[in-house]
């Protein structure tokens, strides 16, 4: 139980430890006054290192139940959860099946792929896939777009919202039994209404949203994916210090874990794409180096084969790797060998 | 150095009279008190009217002085403490338990470094389930990335014909969310006193054998570099933590970390954490994966008793089937 594992600043603990407070049980035995006058810091910090102190020294009771630790769950019933874990599919059934029946919620999939493969059209495909009801095998929330490039587009979304409403209700027509019932009509201004749109202008407008989330998430407990296109935007150019880069977006991208892991949703972050020389060859990569590399969960590499459009899973802790085609149509993203009517709904 | 007084609550032999007597001495802090001449001091006790109090008081200190040392222990203890406590876990991959001679050996930290999507994540899972079908031993998995799947750890478990044992093998892997680096202690330190009260407990069947932490770097990249050293000062902290519970304990830990531009021309590239953290592991073994086959390579950059630049080639196993 030593003092400089509180998370307070460096000068605060410098001063704490010089002054003598070097274990937690020091800390909590004075008052705060005594703490402010000996460490000579104002008294509203001491009560706070208080505070944390005691947190940290309560938190430390042994339990002697199964779990090690508090809030560790064994495998056996993270199997169970997985597999009923909801995924929001992208209209496209060999990308779902690829990806192991859609987009899984509580990772993070980040997607890239060169300009005009369609990263914006799978990120609006995302969010109005996840307002369908529950009773058509969808998640029923909603989703916020956090917008870096002014790539969305409203018309388009309005155009895939329709065809959206057009299919649940050809379906609702071929399977016409029990939905009828306690069905409600979508309308396409509904589910644009249900897509909570941020335009963010530099870095620290993004940084600083990021840091919203959380608390704006909690308002609003239906968010079920949130979409940034791109991430990458206001990191590429402009930063002089790439270390302090790099620090800032591993902070983001454990913040972006977190959210999804404590809300169960889905977050998808488009990446752009650049080159890099490895094994003696130029690559195509994502950008934003390497270290970015590791910070999701799931990684889909979106590329040009021929006339035809691929995704390929390039990192996934279950997924084995594979590649998919697919198209962008009038009607949003649909399977490359069918024409326009989206496969299966469930 | 910590004062006087702040002993005083838990032992009230050190009270104001001592203290009174020590800093007639010029003794105000611990360290003062390490400083001094303990004969002279014990000398000028003698003199004193409650003389067997301060002495008492002097023991005091040196005992917890003591305390804060650890025992000497000589080459034969050691060894035959490494051969009763520390066993070899194996991998769960034959390729890596030749390489390694073994596998993992407790009470050592064991790091893996590769590039992204080389394998990292699956050596671990792969690990986990080994340790808790073969060695009987409990597992937690530390995760940063929601990258743990239970499905996959599923289908490393080889014993299809019993969904039974196949259940009470997945209750023995824990998994944790952490996600920066203070919580990070937060669980260590709790680890570290359920570990003690079981010991005290005498609790011996299932006990933690396998401490993986993925990835060990995304919680530290965070706050390392930049001006002040403090990020660097917490990353060793870390090492070091999981240092003394793998060698109290018995576990074996294994930690990731990810690769980084080396600089310069050819692409060349270097475990991230930079130089201070390459010290901290005991064995570091470098992944690579070849994207053309699917194979993976893995190379010792650092061993406790085997020379570095050893590989071995192996598969990663694509088991589609349900054990369970």
């Amino acid at each position: 139980m030593e003092a400089w594992r509180l998370p307070v600043s460096s000068s605060i603990r410098g001063k704490l430890i010089s002054a003598g407070y070097t274990s937690l049980s020091s800390i909590s035995s004075v008052s705060s006054s005594d703490l402010a006058r000996d460490v000579n810091i104002t008294e509203e910090e001491a009560f706070e290192i208080m505070k944390l102190a005691n947190q940290a020294s309560g938190s430390n009771s042994c339990n002697g139940s199964r779990s090690l630790i508090n809030g560790a769950k064994n495998a056996w019933d993270m199997l169970h959860e997985e597999d009923s874990l909801p995924r929001i599919t992208t209209s496209c059934s060999d990308l779902d099946n690829i990806l192991g029946g859609g987009i899984s919620c509580r990772d993070v999939t980040e997607i890239g792929g060169v300009p005009g493969i369609g990263k914006t059209q799978i990120g609006i495909q995302l969010s109005v896939n996840v307002q369908i009801p529950r009773e058509f095998g969808g998640l029923g929330g909603k989703a916020i777009y956090i917008d870096t490039e002014g790539s969305f587009m409203v018309e388009r979304a309005l155009q895939i919202a329709e065809a959206c409403v057009e299919d649940m209700k050809e379906y609702t027509g071929y399977m016409h039994k029990h939905f009828k019932a306690n069905q409600v009509e979508m309308k396409p201004k509904d589910i644009l209404e249900n897509i909570i749109y941020f335009r963010v202008c530099s870095y620290t407008e993004q940084i600083a949203l990021v840091n919203h989330l959380d608390k704006f998430i909690s308002e609003n407990k239906d968010v079920k994916v949130v979409i940034i296109d791109s991430i990458t935007f206001h990191f590429r150019q402009d930063f002089d210090d790439l270390a302090q880069r790099t620090r800032v977006l591993s902070e983001m991208a454990l913040k972006f874990m977190k959210l999804a892991k404590k809300f169960s949703l889905a977050v998808v972050l488009l990446n752009q794409v650049t080159t890099k020389y490895t094994q003696g060859t130029f690559q195509l990569a994502l950008a934003l180096g390497d270290s970015w590399s590791h910070s999701c969960t799931n990684r889909v590499i979106l590329y040009w084969n021929g006339d035809e459009r691929y995704a390929y899973i390039d990192k996934s802790p279950s997924l084995p790797s594979a590649s998919a085609s697919y198209t962008v149509t009038s009607r949003g993203l649909r399977n490359s060998s069918s024409s326009s009517k989206r496969v299966k709904m469930m | 150095m910590a004062p006087l007084k702040h002993l005083e609550k838990e032992n009230p032999i050190i009270d104001a009279s001592f203290r009174d007597f020590c800093a007639s001495h010029g003794i105000l802090t611990v360290e003062d008190f390490l400083v001094h001449d303990l004969y002279e001091l014990a000398a000028f006790a003698q003199r004193h009217t409650n003389a067997d109090r301060l002495k008492e008081g002097i023991t005091l200190m040196l005992s917890f002085i003591e305390l804060q040392c650890r025992p000497w222990l000589n080459g034969m203890e050691l060894l035959d403490e490494m051969q009763r406590n520390k066993h070899i876990l194996s991998t769960g991959d034959k390729g890596t338990d030749s390489l390694l001679q073994g596998g993992f050996r407790e009470g050592q930290l064991t790091e893996l470094v590769g590039p992204s999507s080389s394998g990292k994540t699956q050596f671990c899972l792969q690990a986990a389930a080994s340790v808790a079908e073969n060695h009987l031993g409990r597992v937690l998995y530390l995760d940063t990335g929601n990258s743990f799947s239970a499905r996959r750890i599923a289908q490393f478990i080889c014993s299809s014909s019993d969904p039974a044992l196949g259940q009470k093998v997945m209750i023995r892997i824990s998994c944790h969310a952490v996600y920066d680096i203070y919580t990070m202690f937060e669980t260590l330190q709790g680890l570290e006193v359920t570990l003690r009260s079981q010991v005290r407990r005498n609790v011996n069947e299932d006990r933690l054998r396998l401490l993986v932490v993925d990835s060990v770097s995304s919680l530290i990249t965070p706050i390392l570099g930049g001006s002040g050293s403090q990020g660097r000062a917490l990353m060793v902290a870390v090492g070091y933590l999981l240092k003394k519970l793998a060698h109290e304990h018995s576990i074996a830990i294994l930690v990731t970390n990810h690769t980084v531009g080396a600089g310069g021309e050819g692409g060349k590239t270097k475990p991230a954490l930079g130089e201070t953290w390459k010290s901290i592991p005991h064995v570091r073994l470098m992944l690579s994966r070849d994207h053309k086959n699917s194979n993976c390579n893995i190379s010792i950059l650092k061993h406790t008793f085997m020379p570095s630049g050893q590989a071995v080639r192996t598969m990663t196993r694509k088991d589609n089937q349900q054990c369970i």
